[in-house]
């Protein structure tokens, strides 16, 4: 009887957790939503040094999901957009990490030197080389599903802003000039308290390869 | 048009400046009537001669195998095509987007077309010819994307006929007939939609159809229009009767407008919904049933479908060892009714809490099926093991089975922990009727659905509880007497059959050592019980040892075995004909008009193996689909797999079998019946 008991038991635990296993996949949906506070990171920079969360409390920061032969990174890039961007809110001591969640041997995945180079080329003006997310944890955790996607994530540690970087999904650099800048003005809305407008968009761009 | 004469001669030549002064391309002379990009070819499908009135003409674009371009709401990512009319003698209407379909890319799903695609829009000529100058963008994806840019020119006569070249005509109308009919009053749209209702601060929005015409099998395809509020990715759709219920999953945090649209598709035509208000979920939700299926009788459905579980053979253990307690000496009609009413609670507790269970998971949005516990190598494993000995025991082999027929019999625990144990195994014996009350279950609110659970449980136990009540049918059976000792012993058989099939079933699950764990763990315990029956000293604790150790190493290596996925080895022993299941091959053949079956099973489907053994692999069934060369896919859903999961949920289901079959051209299927006969599928051949 007691073995009987044992079994229940146990197999009613094991039970248990193969229904958490169930329920994983959904909480790994769990994504960083405007409103909510943003999923932890700890990733590598090109540079080895090791960028989380944490090491942004209290400071204003802004994740950006790159892919150097995405044709809509190469709009953004090519123009100089993005790094006019990167500079405007770094010299306003705003964090700026741009993250690479490619893994290796999928399109733009980058090794450190390789990495490094292309930031120079490239003349990142992020707060830190690229971040190297190659297992795309990071990247998952985000939901980052193209790039460029972008989040703002204010000093109480909560998304303000998730999505494309403007409202014009052409891939041609002509139209940066008459896109509405949702990044900005975002930072615009947020810096002076009030309510971001568009707080979350549909991002446009190439699929993070994952 | 009074003045056409002068209007004809001049226009062409202010249309010519006009481009020249506008345009930023090298105007007339760089555009062409064709457009190339990287894997995209692009030309016009425009009449040889316009006639006076409007022509629907369009943008013919043929994308490279594997590629794909866009819809207008283009989904997780990439982008639809532009289309940039810079000069037109006449009037251009807005674009019309034929209907898309899925595209699944890797963790990502988009909206838009594979292979052939023609962009439409009507223009009327307002000149002697018809000129048009567009600049384009496109985007066309594989995994990786290539925007492609092009300007194109048409220069066509304008005349009192319309001349079609030979084919584009047949080519435009294809596509037309798949643009959309935007739905205003009547416009022969089969289904109406019950309601558009999302919670204000929630992730999912729900649109819940009707069929007009309530018979209507398939369900179909709904894509949103609004990429800022809604992702791409397929909607759970849940199914009871004509009512069809999709739930969408919102860009986070995306604000909530007050309505939003949709384009559905059978497959052939398309409708739009504009403007559909969205409703707060709370005061929404009620509706869904009242108008329907009347919750009533949803609630008896799944009272007849669990009474009818009682018929399956998997219930037929448990029940006996029930029955057996029953018939016992020393009984009396008011102890029966407690047992009944006892039995009963087990079963609705149990029932309450898988219902409590998928209702937590359907709000953590997992896609979830019933008898989701037997795949769990673990669980299986622990059904063995008290099934194992439950016949040992019957088979009168130790003392241990007086122990079980006072915990199955006389105590309080024991009719409860048998109702429980009856809702485990009745799982794999999903009945005809269960099918419909479950699928309903994921789409009623959390009362309804539980409601659908509680009434499950309801039917398994009535037969049981009406036997308690009405002592009467009891009297009728046999006094107790020595005939008990032999039917103890024979109910042992049914439960030593179900051990084989438990081994099994673990077998698929996690490959060839299966059975093997299982095995020794049996053999262990048979070994314990013999010394413990045995006085000699410490044996008692020996055999506690051994079969603790034995617990936990079998335990371990299914869990282990389970998760390092040794399961795939065994289930690719497939006979050859039948095909794992893999939705790009699937899609591939129907977009060859390939006929396609689909068998979705699991191993521990009863129902299913009979199926498979007497209809689906026998020669006459085999050699018909041989005959017309049907590709044969089997959905394994034994061991958890999401992507079946999700193609059970877009066909309304959340429990096998399920048998789909795509005709010939077709893209919705038609579900057969759960209990199949070579007949039916012959029926399929026939009709053609």
């Amino acid at each position: 009887m007691n073995t009987q008991r044992v079994s229940g038991k146990r197999s009613f635990r094991q039970f248990i957790s193969s229904v958490a296993l169930f329920a994983l996949p959904a909480l790994a949906v769990a994504v960083a939503v405007p409103g909510e506070q943003a999923p932890a990171f700890s990733e590598v920079d090109a540079k080895g040094e090791t960028r989380g969360l944490e090491d942004y409390k209290g400071q204003w920061l802004v994740l950006e999901w790159f892919n150097k032969d995405c044709p809509y990174v190469k709009k953004h890039y090519g123009s100089g957009n993005m790094q006019a961007l990167q500079k405007k809110y770094t010299d306003q001591d705003i964090n700026w990490l741009t993250v690479i969640s490619s893994a290796k041997g999928k399109q733009g995945y980058l090794e450190p030197a390789q990495a490094l180079e292309v930031a120079e080329s490239h003349k990142l003006a992020a707060s830190a080389p690229f971040l190297l997310d190659t297992d795309g944890s990071m990247g998952r955790a985000y939901g980052a599903k193209t790039t460029p996607h972008m989040f703002i994530i204010n000093p109480e540690g909560q998304v303000v802003y998730a999505g494309a970087i403007d409202d014009n999904d052409s891939a041609n650099p002509a139209v940066i000039p008459n896109s509405k800048n949702y990044v900005a003005a975002a930072f615009d809305a947020a810096l002076k308290g009030e309510q971001v407008a568009v707080a979350s968009s549909r991002a446009y761009g190439c699929s993070v390869k994952y | 048009m009074s003045n056409t004469s002068v209007h004809r001669t001049l226009f062409p030549l202010l249309f010519l400046l006009l481009v020249g002064v506008f345009t930023g391309w090298s105007t007339l002379s760089s555009a062409q009537e064709t457009a190339t990009g990287d894997h995209v070819k692009v030309r016009w499908l425009a009449p040889d001669t316009f006639g006076p009135g409007e022509e629907t003409i369009g943008f013919y674009f043929e994308v490279d195998p594997g590629w794909h371009v866009y819809w207008r709401n283009a989904g997780d990512s990439g982008a639809a095509p532009r289309f940039d009319f810079v000069g037109a003698s006449g009037k251009v209407g807005e674009i019309q987007w034929p209907f898309p379909v899925r595209l699944p890319i890797e963790h990502l799903t988009n909206l838009g077309y594979e292979g052939d695609v023609a962009y439409l829009f009507t223009v009327t000529p307002e000149a002697e010819r018809m000129e048009l100058v567009v600049n384009l963008e496109w985007l066309v994806c594989k995994v990786d994307c290539i925007p492609g840019f092009g300007a194109m020119s048409l220069s066509r006569p304008v005349a009192d006929q319309v001349v079609w070249p030979d084919g584009d005509k047949a080519l435009r109308d294809r596509f037309a007939a798949q643009v959309p009919v935007v739905v205003r009053g009547d416009t022969g749209f089969p289904w109406s939609v019950r309601s558009v209702t999302a919670e204000a601060g929630g992730d999912s929005l729900q649109l819940v159809l009707e069929a007009s015409e309530g018979d209507s099998a398939a369900t179909p395809a709904v894509f949103p229009l609004d990429g800022n509020l809604l992702t791409a990715k397929a909607p759970q759709i849940a199914q009871s009767g004509s009512t069809i219920g999709y739930t969408f999953q919102r860009v986070p945090g995306a604000p909530l407008p007050d309505s939003t649209g949709f384009v559905i598709s059978d497959g052939t035509r398309s409708w739009q919904l504009e403007q559909l208000d969205i409703q707060a979920a709370a005061t929404a939700a009620p509706s869904l049933v009242d108008g329907g299926q009347p919750l009533w009788l949803l609630v008896l459905a799944a009272i007849a479908g669990g009474a009818i579980l009682n018929l399956m053979p998997c219930v037929f253990p448990v029940l006996s060892i029930k029955l057996f307690g029953l018939v016992g000496p020393e009984k009396h009609a008011g102890e029966r009714l407690h047992e009944g009413l006892r039995y009963a609670a087990g079963v609705l507790v149990t029932f309450a809490a898988l219902g409590a269970l998928l209702l937590v998971l359907r709000a953590g949005g997992a896609a979830i099926g019933w008898g989701f516990q037997l795949q769990s190598a673990p669980v299986v494993l622990g059904l063995i093991l008290l099934f194992w000995v439950m016949a040992l025991s019957f088979s009168g082999l130790y003392e241990f089975g007086h122990h079980l027929m006072n915990l199955a019999g006389n105590s309080r625990g024991g009719a409860f922990v048998t109702g429980v144990l009856a809702v485990f195994v009745v799982a794999p014996c999903t009945g005809p009727f269960m099918g419909a009350a479950l699928g309903a279950a994921t789409l009623l609110p959390a009362y309804g659905a539980m409601a659908i659970f509680l009434g499950l449980g309801i039917g398994l136990a009535l037969p049981f509880v009406l036997l308690c009540v009405f002592p009467a049918l009891l009297n009728r059976l046999p006094a107790p007497g020595p005939w008990m000792e032999t039917l103890r012993q024979f109910l042992a058989f049914p439960l030593y059959a179900t051990v084989i099939w438990l081994l099994w079933v673990l077998g698929r699950l996690v490959g060839e050592s299966g059975w093997l764990i299982g095995a020794m763990l049996m053999l262990t315990i048979v070994f314990a019980f013999w010394l413990g029956r045995h006085g000699f000293r410490g044996s008692r604790w020996l055999a506690w040892g051994l079969v603790l150790a034995a617990l936990v190493l079998s335990f371990g290596a299914a869990n282990k075995l389970q998760h390092s996925g040794a399961a795939g080895a065994a289930l690719a022993q497939e006979s050859s004909d039948w095909q794992p299941y893999d939705r790009s091959a699937i899609n591939q053949a129907l977009s060859r008009e390939q006929g396609v079956f689909i068998d979705y099973t699991a191993a521990w489907c009863i129902t299913c193996q009979v199926n498979k053994k007497l209809v689906l692999e026998s020669q006459e069934v085999e050699a018909l689909f041989r005959e017309n060369d049907v590709y044969l896919v089997r959905a394994d859903w034994t061991d958890q797999n999401p992507e079946i999961t999700r193609a059970l949920g877009e066909l309304g289901r959340n429990s096998v079998p399920v048998y789909a079959w795509y005709a010939p051209g077709e893209t919705t299927p038609v579900l057969l019946p759960q209990i199949l006969k070579a007949d039916m599928i012959e029926a399929l051949f026939d009709s053609k």
